[in-house]
């Protein structure tokens, strides 16, 4: 279902968190469906439970999840996560903002490819 | 629970463990991380109470390890050499495990030594280094400790079986509550499955700390000044563990989270910066390095 890059050195709960979070942003995880256990889970990508644990516990959180006591986690629908999820790709479009303005790219030409993006139509559905 | 008490180990003149203290709980996975001939392995067998430590206390569950059969029961201690009966088969083995630990497991046993293909009739001694090192583990898996001692197990097994065993390990730990202390060199393994760690040097323990926490808690940052009065504020009020300068670009390792170092970076005016996470490698080594263990120090 996701996978562990082991060179990323990021930690590895927050890679988990990362690739769920895509998985139910992009609907390949529809509301109301089940996760995978923790346990089948941390066997999959042999790392420790706790750390998935830790992981599923943030999703909660944030609102990407719910759990059924001794029935495990399943989705949440898009209205309890989208505000969440809106304000962190804000904060990544204003990174790149900065980092445009950063190699001296005019305002005008970053206005204009927000105007192409926003008209036509989006594809890209991975990030 | 593990609560180890001031404990100091000497070897005649030589202070294998100079006054330890750490807790280790139970349900986590505790990585032993350390440099050469800092006591690791000293300390590991002072856990499995089969050395008596000079003074301090090792309490495990309430109560001392040391020549304690009770305590004994629940512990696996897997050397990184491995003693095996001369002319013992691996189901010999077996036996002998069977016959010290309550409620053995034989038929994980069987299904184990299945899975990895090794033949439970033939002789150890006939086993390669892997194999014996495969053998012990399923070994002491079997018997269901409460805690699994490894002393540098992961090495010397070929990377197929080290999924296997880091696997296994995990739905032991979920199935029976098993609680494994790895004392390890291969970083990028004890990444994986740790979630404590502890780095020994020269005896003592650098720090004890939640594995997560300290790869949120030190970064690095990579950044060019516009003027040097920006760089002199940047230095005066960040924790600094190390520095290295080439031509107009700084480096540093930085103690701190990451907000808390992008506000700051974000103040000064500058003209470019990036901010990296380390891995528990450089973590490693950016820690020894503040305690003089250096590699430099050793070529030069």
């Amino acid at each position: 279902m996701i996978s562990i890059d082991y060179s990323d050195k990021s930690p590895i709960y927050e890679q988990v968190l990362r690739k769920m979070e895509n998985l139910i942003v992009n609907g390949v995880l529809a509301p109301d469906d089940k996760m995978p256990s923790v346990r089948n889970l941390a066997i999959e990508l042999s790392i420790n439970p706790n750390t998935i644990q830790r992981a599923y516990g943030e999703l909660e959180r944030k609102g990407y999840i719910y759990t059924v006591k001794g029935r495990g986690n399943f989705v949440c629908g898009s209205d309890k996560w989208r505000s969440t999820k809106v304000e962190a790709l804000e904060k990544q479009l204003i990174q790149v903002l900065r980092e445009l303005k950063n190699v001296n790219v005019d305002g005008d030409h970053i206005k204009k490819i927000v105007d192409e993006c926003l008209g036509g139509k989006n594809n890209d559905k991975n990030q | 629970m593990i609560k180890i008490n001031n404990v100091v180990k000497n070897f005649s003149d030589i202070k294998a463990v100079d006054g330890i203290n750490a807790d280790i709980s139970e349900g986590s996975v505790f990585g032993l991380v350390g440099t050469n001939g800092a006591g690791k392995s000293t300390l590991m067998r002072m856990l499995a109470g089969v050395l008596k430590p000079d003074s301090g206390q090792i309490i495990i569950d309430g109560m001392s390890v040391y020549e304690n059969e009770e305590v004994k029961k629940q512990i696996i201690y897997i050397s990184d050499e491995q003693y095996f009966f001369p002319n013992y088969t691996a189901d010999e083995c077996r036996a002998f495990y069977a016959g010290i630990y309550d409620n053995y497991d034989n038929e994980l046993f069987d299904e184990l030594i299945g899975k990895m293909g090794l033949d439970k009739r033939r002789k150890v001694n006939t086993f390669s280094k892997g194999m014996k090192k495969q053998l012990s583990i399923i070994l002491g898996v079997c018997a269901h400790p409460k805690y699994l001692l490894c002393d540098e197990t992961f090495d010397g097994l070929d990377p197929v079986m080290r999924q296997a065993v880091k696997k296994l390990f995990i739905a032991m730990m979920e199935d029976y509550n098993m609680t494994p202390i790895i004392a390890s060199h291969n970083l990028r393994e004890l990444e994986d499955i740790c979630e404590h760690v502890g780095l020994l040097h020269k005896g003592g323990i650098l720090f004890n700390r939640d594995l997560e926490e300290m790869k949120l808690n030190i970064h690095k940052v990579q950044c060019i000044f516009k003027d040097a009065d920006g760089r002199a504020d940047f230095e005066k009020n960040t924790d600094i563990m190390s520095t290295s300068v080439r031509g107009s670009m700084y480096t540093y390792t930085i103690r701190g989270g990451v907000d808390e170092i992008r506000a700051r970076l974000d103040d000064i005016d500058m003209i470019f910066y990036e901010l990296l996470p380390l891995s528990l490698e450089e973590i490693f080594i950016s820690e020894t390095e503040v305690v003089g263990y250096d590699i430099k120090n050793i070529i030069d």
